[in-house]
């Protein structure tokens, strides 16, 4: 049991963060702005690398430097916008779909170009867990990622429900041309879905680079899994895409737990199944994903 | 360092790019450049640059210059298919030197080289599947097949008095080749393997893995793996769940990434084995002497020594055929390499074009052994057992 908690759970419940932190914006672009975004994964990268720079010249623990991340990678997302999606915005969202994938490899090139292609920790050596009660072994990560993205989520929860341009957000969201029709100023929620998708996928570039090692593929990898969150949770839900994650996460590790036997339930290759299982199970079931989003 | 190294990249690519006097020769250059072994690359590079330098700049190759052309397989099969088909089909090189992992070397030889009948020369591929694969005498390589070393990594584990192990391994050809060579010697040998887990790359956790295999209690954990991708992320978080403390890893772990990841002291205990040179070679020692003078930096780097040879031995191959014809590479290749015939050695291209102008046969011995090709284009090899001395890793010992 000591072993579900500090091997399957808390790792899960973390790479269910940053899934979480991820799809957030994911599931904000396509819910605003109707594509699949691609690149979100190598924005992720590009945040990471910005906090990894700042490490380098500035000696403070990388979490403290996070502005630095989202700082750069919201300027990246906002000059793609610029000068790659809203020449397309007016075309079919293939286009735009298409465009991603491209802005993608640059964002990847770039990343390999300035901070070449090896691996790049941002503490080196190997950091002990904090023993709690002689039983639960906690990295002091683990702990931090987790909190900081429950922290992320009521934030986020607030700022949609209280304040003017989140109710904004959602109205566009949900009904475009009644939106326009209101009188909200459009382009101003597509800035803000930019810089708050970018800011979440900075932070969760820094939480994935921290667990293991800041590479250009960081984010790639990571960016089907994020779909996996934001399909399951229901596209254009943030709430709904941060419960995805985290579902996805600790059902990756979970599942391989030794639940029924001394073998583990599902064999660690095929972890990544996991999460398409669960989310293509659900779909049958519940098209709308689990927080009533838009239908496909 | 890395600038310089991206510099050279760049500079051959645009060499590559610019018209090329009638008289050049290509030279095909399939490297892993990004991907999960990206950091072993610079030095490999490099490597591979002063060999086409000592060409050039002692006589050159047939009747004029040698123009490296590199091409990146990206570390994935796909990649290493596109870049060779490049290489040949765009570039028309006569002859490839790489590339470096398993996978992509097989990929690009079955999928891109022997198709059209292109020789192919490796410097580091090491899967035991690539001696059976039916190549029409194309596919070569220069470090032995892993079923030598996994023969003799589980010697070396069983002299260090372990005698039982956890084995995870990479699901690539080269950590499946190399796992099960050592699990089946290790057994023969009589070791006990507790547990045996085969794990997928570009995972962000491995917990649960290392969770199975820790619960069988073995002494150690043997991880077949690359450092640049999975291998230290299992070191790391085995370390950091307390699960093991004792390392055993391949070449594709020896890699100084997993030094400046985990630290000299976590892994104290842990040791390594990869392919490497001869005790006292004194053609070990003049290339490192070279390639220190060139690059300012020591040589001692993993496949230094091999990518060096390979590169070199493919030179030589074109200037033995006398011409950039396909079809004469593969017996040129082995009059060059194999005895009988006047010894040639790292840096001596003057005397060697010499004589193969006298029409005298060579016998190239590298910096990484005497590469006599077998039926298979496979070699014997050394295996050497490194551990981590601050820094950098240390060779303590050789197997033959």
């Amino acid at each position: 049991m000591i072993d579900f908690i500090n091997l399957y759970l808390v790792p899960g419940l973390t790479i269910g963060s940053v899934y979480a932190l991820g799809a957030v914006g994911i599931s904000m672009i396509f819910g605003i702005l109707r594509f699949a975004h691609f690149a979100h994964g190598d924005l992720m990268t590009i945040g990471g690398y910005g906090v990894l720079t700042a490490v380098w010249f500035i000696p403070l623990h990388p979490l403290l430097l996070l502005p630095f991340g989202i700082a750069l990678a919201i300027v990246s997302a906002l000059a793609v916008d610029q000068f790659f999606y809203k020449p397309l915005r007016k075309l079919p969202t293939i286009y735009t779909v298409i465009a991603s994938f491209g802005v993608a490899l640059i964002f990847r090139s770039l990343a390999q170009l300035f901070w070449s292609s090896g691996n790049e920790v941002f503490i080196s050596g190997v950091r002990m867990p904090v023993v709690l009660f002689d039983t639960f072994r906690i990295s002091e990560l683990h702990m931090q990622v987790i909190i900081l993205t429950l922290i992320i989520a009521i934030a986020l929860h607030f700022f949609l429900t209280r304040s003017q341009l989140g109710r904004a957000m959602r109205a566009v969201s949900d009904e475009p041309e009644l939106a326009s029709v209101a009188g909200l100023d459009t382009e101003r929620v597509v800035r803000w879905t930019w810089v708050i998708g970018a800011a979440m996928a900075a932070t969760a570039g820094v939480f994935a680079g921290m667990d293991t090692s800041m590479h250009p593929n960081l984010g790639w990898n990571l960016l089907l899994a994020m779909f996996a969150a934001a399909v399951l949770g229901g596209i254009g839900k943030p709430m709904g895409a941060i419960a995805g994650g985290l579902i996805i996460g600790v059902a990756e590790e979970t599942a391989t737990y030794t639940w029924f036997s001394d073998e583990a339930f599902i064999s660690p290759s095929y972890k990544s199944a996991v999460a398409f299982f669960i989310m293509v199970a659900l779909l049958l079931f519940r098209p709308q994903g689990l927080f009533k989003g838009r239908l496909l | 360092m890395k600038k310089t190294t991206y510099a050279l990249a760049m500079a051959a690519l645009l060499a590559s790019g610019a018209s090329t006097l009638a008289a050049d020769t290509k030279l095909g250059l399939l490297m892993d450049i990004t991907g999960p072994i990206a950091s072993f690359i610079p030095p490999l590079q490099n490597a591979a640059n002063l060999a086409v330098q000592h060409v050039n700049e002692n006589g050159g190759l047939l009747d004029g210059q040698v123009v490296p052309v590199y091409g990146d397989t990206t570390g994935s099969s796909q990649g290493a298919v596109d870049a060779a088909g490049k290489l040949i089909n765009v570039e028309n090189v006569p002859i490839i030197m790489g590339a470096l992992m398993s996978g992509t070397t097989i990929s690009a030889a079955e999928a891109a080289a022997i198709p059209a009948g292109v020789v192919q020369i490796s410097p580091t591929a090491t899967s035991p599947a690539m001696t059976d694969i039916n190549d029409n005498d194309l596919l070569y390589r220069i470090v032995p097949s892993d079923n030598f070393q996994g023969q003799v990594l589980a010697k070396m584990v069983l002299d260090e008095g372990i005698e039982k192990v956890a084995v995870t391994f990479v699901n690539n050809d080269y950590g499946v080749g190399i796992g099960g060579t050592f699990i089946e010697a290790y057994k023969a040998l009589g070791g006990e393997v507790v547990a045996e887990v085969k794990h997928e790359e570009k995972k962000n956790s491995y917990r649960s893995e290392l969770a199975t295999l820790s619960k069988a209690g073995g002494d150690a954990l043997v991880v077949v793996a690359y450092a640049g991708d999975s291998g230290s992320k299992i070191v790391k978080q085995a370390l950091e769940g307390g699960l093991f403390t004792k390392f055993i890893g391949t070449d594709g772990l020896r890699d100084e990434a997993l030094i400046s990841d985990i630290g000299a002291e976590a892994l104290a205990s842990s040791f390594f084995s990869a392919p490497t040179s001869p005790a006292d070679n004194p053609n070990q020692a003049r290339l490192h002497e070279l390639y220190t003078a060139a690059y300012d930096e020591p040589a001692d780097k993993p496949f230094v020594d091999q990518t060096y040879d390979a590169t070199f031995l493919a030179l030589l191959a074109i200037e033995q055929a006398g011409s950039a014809d396909r079809g004469k590479m593969a017996e040129a290749l082995r009059a060059v390499a194999s005895a009988p015939g006047e010894k040639v050695g790292p840096g001596d291209w003057a005397k060697a074009k010499a004589l193969i102008a006298e029409g005298k046969d060579i016998d190239y011995d590298g910096a990484g052994g005497n590469y006599d090709f077998d039926e298979n284009g496979d070699v014997a090899g050394v295996i050497g057992k490194f551990v981590v001395d601050g820094d950098v890793y240390k060779q303590i010992a050789i197997f033959e």
